[in-house]
Formats: structure tokens, sequence, C-alpha cells
């Protein structure tokens, strides 16, 4: 049952996120990313990680797709018709390697093996959170100094001049 | 086989179409795009380690880059606004100005 939920999400992931590099248009690669986003956050709830599946849905599917949807539609269209699409000769240059690479790092994965578990969640929202405060309290102090940084520098770069 | 290395597997293959989107894409909005189809394959793969290894530290680690993709997106799209005011073009074969 388990590779049956993994066999159709992952489908559904990879085919949505080749159609976001793939696809012409960028308002057409923020809808496939969207979809690949809500695959993601499946994937999270099918191994146990709710929290995380909850965050991914509001994080990105909410703030940022919207984000990027704002920021398009401030930008002239007809300016934006010169560069859509794909550079093909990087496209021929680059598939194989990488290719190569997602091939040995699989064969890797497949072959190598796995830390041993140490201990089995019961509840995930709980556990997550008394970590989050305790071991990791400095980083996530830092990530709020980060977030309060960057809105700043956006703040900074968004003004017009004068 | 477990599992978690397929889920594993799927995250490498999620990074790599990220990175050929950076490299081959010609709009500036869409390379950030790929990045964070990129970022998004890197919590897939914590979040299936820590799933084998039944603790959370690998959560709160796709937490915190969850937090630097949002502040990416916020200083990456006011730099691609602000070239795009002062330049007038977003396509990333023509900013040279540093090669140049």
């Amino acid at each position: 049952m388990e590779w049956i939920i993994l066999g159709v999400l992952g489908f559904w992931l990879v085919a949505s996120a080749l159609g976001a590099v793939f696809v012409r248009n960028p308002v057409h690669s923020i809808l496939f990313f969207l979809s690949s986003v809500i695959a993601i956050s499946a994937l999270f709830l099918s191994l146990g990680a709710e929290l995380l599946a909850g965050l991914q849905l509001i994080i990105y599917a909410v703030a940022i797709v919207v984000f990027y949807v704002l920021v398009i539609t401030t930008i002239p269209w007809e300016k934006v018709k010169r560069f859509e699409g794909i550079y093909k000769r990087e496209l021929a240059l680059s598939l194989p390697v990488l290719l190569v690479s997602l091939l040995a790092m699989g064969y890797m994965v497949y072959k190598g093996g796995l830390a041993e578990p140490v201990n089995l969640v019961k509840d995930n929202v709980r556990d997550l959170g008394k970590t989050l405060f305790t071991s990791y309290l400095f980083p996530f102090e830092v990530a709020s100094v980060i977030l309060l940084v960057a809105m700043i520098g956006a703040i900074l770069l968004g003004r017009k001049e004068e | 086989m477990p599992i978690e290395k397929a889920y594993i597997i799927l995250s490498i293959a999620l990074f790599l179409i990220g990175l050929l989107g950076v490299i081959i894409r010609k709009n500036l909005i869409t390379v950030l795009v790929s990045t964070e189809i990129m970022l998004n394959g890197v919590n897939l793969s914590l979040v299936a380690v820590d799933s084998w290894l039944g603790k959370v530290d690998g959560q709160v680690f796709s937490l915190f880059v969850i937090t630097v993709a949002a502040a990416e997106v916020a200083v990456g799209l006011g730099l691609v606004v602000a070239i795009f005011r002062l330049k007038g073009y977003e396509g990333s074969s023509e900013l040279t100005h540093l090669r140049d």
C-alpha cells in the first residue's frame, strides 16, 4: 500500500516538476510548481510529518506562489515575451551529465546502507515542538533574525529611487 | 529495500530537475522557481531519513530550510524587479555587466 501511494505521488511530483521546468509561459510554470508543492505535502503526510505538511501548504502554496504571481503581474508582459522558453544548447549539454549523476547517486543509495533506527516518534507535533524549543532554540532565533533582514532588504530593493 | 531509499532517490531526482531548470531557463523568475524545486527536494530527503530514524531533528532542519526559502524568494524577487526597472530586461543571458 505504501508503495502504491509513493508511486502515484512520485509520478505526480516528477511530472509537475518537469512541467515547471519545461513549459514556456512563466505563469503556467508557477502553476506546475503549485501542483508539485501539493504533491510534496501529500508525501510528507504519508511519511508521518504532519506539521511540515501543513507548513508546506501554508508557506509555499499560499505565501510564495501568491508572491510570484503578484510580481509577474507588475512586470510589463510584452517585454517578458522575448525571454520565454529554454536554451537549447545548454539543454543538450547538461541533460546527459545530470542523467548520469542521477543514475550514479541512485545506484549508491540503492546499494548503500542506512543508519540504524533509534527510537519511534509517537506524537509528531509535540516532539517537534519540544526539540525545536530546547535543542534548536538558538538556530530558531537566528532564523527570526534572517527573516527580519530579508524583510528590510526586500523593502530597500523594491523602493523607488527618488 | 526499505521504502525510505525510494524516497531518497525521488528527492535526488527532484533536486536534479531543479538544477536543470536553473541551467536552461531564460527567464529570471522561472530560474527562481527552479531554485524552489531544488529546496523542496532537499526537504523531502530530510523528512524521509527522519522517518527512517524515528527522530525529529531532520524535520527541524526542514523547517529552517522553508524559512530560508521564504527569505530567498523575498530578496530574489526584489532583485529581479530592481533589475527590470533599471535595465528593462530580465533574460539571464543579458546580465553580463560584471563579465564585460
